[in-house]
């Protein structure tokens, strides 16, 4: 039978895949969405296939916050500083996908097999796909030089967090899902604003222009 | 109603009626340090409590109040007051020099506020994920005290923090979860309570602990400043106003800090203090070498005093290496003298700005002259960053050399005693730079700040001069407890 948590935390694989490497930004914030309402759809299938009740509630706020609100906010700020397409980022745009796409699924080959030890829901390739979306949020941080898709990745790596938090911890208090998920929201706002003020001193969001301060 | 409540309820609103004050500078200056007064009474009041004896928790133990946390929480109460009280009068100079406008004086005393409030959030949660999602709010709520301008500078050293800060502290949550789950049905009660964990570290995996240490110290020694993830440290320092420096560098890595020193009294007590004890000597001698060669080449003094704090930090770790009893103590000492120290000298800072006009030390000289106590002051905070006996840190830095003695690690002294060695020549090198000889460049303020105005200065000196010369009991009880809670004895 097939196993449709597997099948969704491929297809989360897939589109973080597609919110590091498309060059257009709207396109990677709907890529975004989708993934983030791929995240809620495996909340709510570990919800029923093992009752956590739990994982019921996380998925509502996730789909309100992550689903809606932090698209629709970087898309505002995306017509705002009316820019389509992303700068060329470190070794161009087809380079920097296959190294974070290679690294990322070899540094979680390595992290899956220890998670799987301890997760309290033994799902291998969620558990793999959780570290692998962690990871290539960490090289978009690397490769992209673009401060919003470098918003972009941070988003990505909270939602790598977020599927092993559900795998892993999801009977935890409640109030953690919510600090940590307040804590992300916070922290997309604060960088928007931020781009948009690094947008206004450097007519870009080329963040290797940013050399005024080195080490 | 509850003192830890009480604690965490205070500072927000302080912070939410800062926001809504008229904009009227006398006003504000007055508030701020009326409020700061209440806030840093607040603090002082749990924290003696402690020390009496008691233990505080509160929302089914989800906060609580240990004597390891209150160490930190003194910090937040007297380094935060006098720090505060100097941010009116620094915040005043930029204002007359048209740096700042009013509103962002409004903006920048209210999120102050703010940020006590997280800083004192992350000290009292005994919930490991809140204490990550705490701490990760510090950085969200000091992101605007750093970049107060809009200009190319202070929007790059704003983006540099919380960029590379957010990365850190995620391996720091992925430790957290790693730690729940490794913990969960193994323990008995939550397994998300520092209190449950550390009690039952021993039936912890040994290998999942390890693979958290290591994490925890990717993630919470990014934004304490541990190399080599630091490199945000002297970006920020060298853009943010001196009061802010102030704060991140006294207060805000001891917290992060204290992260990881729940992660290293867990893990320790789970495989044994070897592990982590040769984890924080490898990465408290890499920062010690690191900041140490960089520091030599700086002639910012806000770039210099970052990359001292980065030092620091190595010390503090270097203690935990060393471990035993002494080490433990030594490192949690340092954390108090090290918060008062870089206080004042980052405070010093600001006077030293606003008389040279420039942090470029090499356009400097003849302080002495000029303004004297501005120059004393200055000359503590150095004495005492380099270990002069008598002042705070020598104590710190002498018990870490008797630790290794006692412990027979001659080579981790001599280790520790080049490093220091280096920091030494090249602070009073600068000094003297600064201090004495001629002026090299132009002098904008030719005169010494008023007295009310050097009056937090001058206690943060007084602090660091009595931590040198005499043991305050309450401290030391402190301290001893919480040595006894992170060795189980």
């Amino acid at each position: 039978m097939i196993n449709f948590i597997d099948v969704i935390t491929v297809l989360m694989m897939g589109t973080s895949l597609m919110v590091f490497g498309l060059r257009k930004y709207k396109l990677s914030i709907y890529a975004y969405a989708l993934q983030t309402l791929l995240l809620v759809i495996v909340f709510l299938l570990l919800h029923f296939k093992y009752g956590a009740h739990e994982l019921l509630l996380w998925a509502f706020t996730a789909f309100l916050m992550k689903v809606v609100f932090v698209p629709l906010f970087l898309l505002k700020l995306v017509n705002k500083l009316s820019i389509i397409n992303e700068d060329e980022p470190v070794g161009g745009f087809f380079i920097s996908p296959v190294i974070a796409l290679s690294f990322s699924l070899a540094v979680s080959m390595m992290f899956y097999k220890v998670f799987v030890h301890f997760s309290i829901f033994k799902d291998a390739l969620p558990l793999f796909a959780a570290s692998f979306i962690f990871m290539i949020g960490i090289f978009g941080f690397i490769l992209r030089n673009s401060f919003l898709k470098q918003i972009l990745a941070y988003c990505l790596f909270e939602n790598g967090i977020h599927l092993s938090l559900a795998l892993m911890a999801y009977n935890s208090h409640e109030l953690v899902e919510i600090g940590i998920l307040t804590d992300a929201i916070f922290a997309v706002v604060i960088m928007s604003i931020l781009a948009k003020r690094f947008y206004a001193s450097y007519d870009s969001l080329d963040t290797s222009k940013a050399v005024n301060l080195r080490g | 109603m509850d003192i830890l409540l009480l604690i965490l309820i205070i500072p927000f609103v302080c912070g939410v009626v800062m926001f809504v004050m008229p904009l009227h500078f006398k006003l504000l200056q007055s508030f701020h340090i009326l409020l700061s007064l209440i806030v840093s009474s607040l603090l002082l009041s749990a924290v003696s409590k402690v020390v009496h004896g008691a233990e505080l928790s509160a929302f089914d133990n989800f906060i609580f109040l240990d004597s390891l946390g209150a160490i930190f929480l003194s910090l937040i109460a007297i380094t935060g007051l006098l720090v505060n009280i100097y941010a009116t009068t620094y915040m005043k100079w930029e204002l007359e020099d048209g740096h700042v406008s009013l509103k962002e004086v409004k903006n920048y005393f209210a999120l102050s506020f703010i940020f006590t409030w997280t800083m004192s959030l992350s000290v009292v949660c005994n919930n490991i994920a809140f204490m990550w999602a705490a701490i990760e709010a510090t950085t969200l709520a000091s992101v605007f005290l750093v970049s107060v301008k809009k200009d190319q500078k202070s929007t790059e050293s704003g983006y540099k923090y919380i960029v590379l800060c957010s990365i850190g502290l995620a391996f720091a949550l992925y430790a957290t979860i790693l730690l729940y789950s490794a913990a969960n049905g193994k323990i008995d009660g939550d397994a998300m309570l520092y209190t449950n964990l550390i009690a039952n570290a021993g039936n912890l995996d040994s290998m999942a602990l390890k693979l958290v240490f290591i994490f925890a110290l990717i993630g919470f020694g990014t934004k304490a400043g541990l190399a080599p993830t630091h490199t945000w440290l002297p970006d920020v320092h060298a853009e943010g106003p001196a009061p802010t420096s102030a704060l991140l560098s006294g207060v805000l890595l001891k917290c992060a800090m204290l992260g990881l020193i729940r992660y290293y009294a867990i893990v320790a007590n789970g495989v044994g203090f070897d592990f982590v004890q040769s984890v924080m000597i490898i990465s408290g001698t890499l920062t010690l070498f690191i900041s140490s060669f960089f520091l030599i080449r700086q002639h910012n003094v806000k770039r210099m005093f970052a990359y001292h704090s980065i030092a620091h930090m190595g010390v503090i770790a270097f203690g935990l290496g060393v471990g035993g009893a002494i080490g433990l103590f030594a490192a949690l000492f340092h954390c108090a003298a090290h918060s008062f120290t870089k206080a004042l000298a980052f405070c010093s800072t600001g006077n030293i700005a606003k008389i040279y006009g420039t942090k470029d030390m090499t356009k400097m000289g003849g302080m002495i002259h000029i303004a004297p106590l501005t120059a004393v002051l200055f000359g503590i905070a150095i004495c005492s960053l380099v270990g002069v006996p008598g002042f705070a840190i020598f104590v710190s830095e002498f018990l870490i050399f008797k630790a290794a003695a006692i412990n027979g690690s001659y080579l981790l002294m001599g280790i520790f005693a080049v490093a220091l060695a280096i920091i030494f020549i090249a602070d009073f090198s600068h000094f003297f730079l600064a201090s004495f000889g001629k002026v090299e460049g132009k002098v904008v303020h030719n005169s010494e700040m008023k007295f009310s105005e050097n009056i937090p200065l001058i206690a943060l000196a007084i602090l660091i001069v009595a931590f040198g010369i005499w043991q305050f009991d309450s401290f030391t009880v402190l301290l001893d407890e919480s040595v006894k809670t992170i060795m189980k004895k």
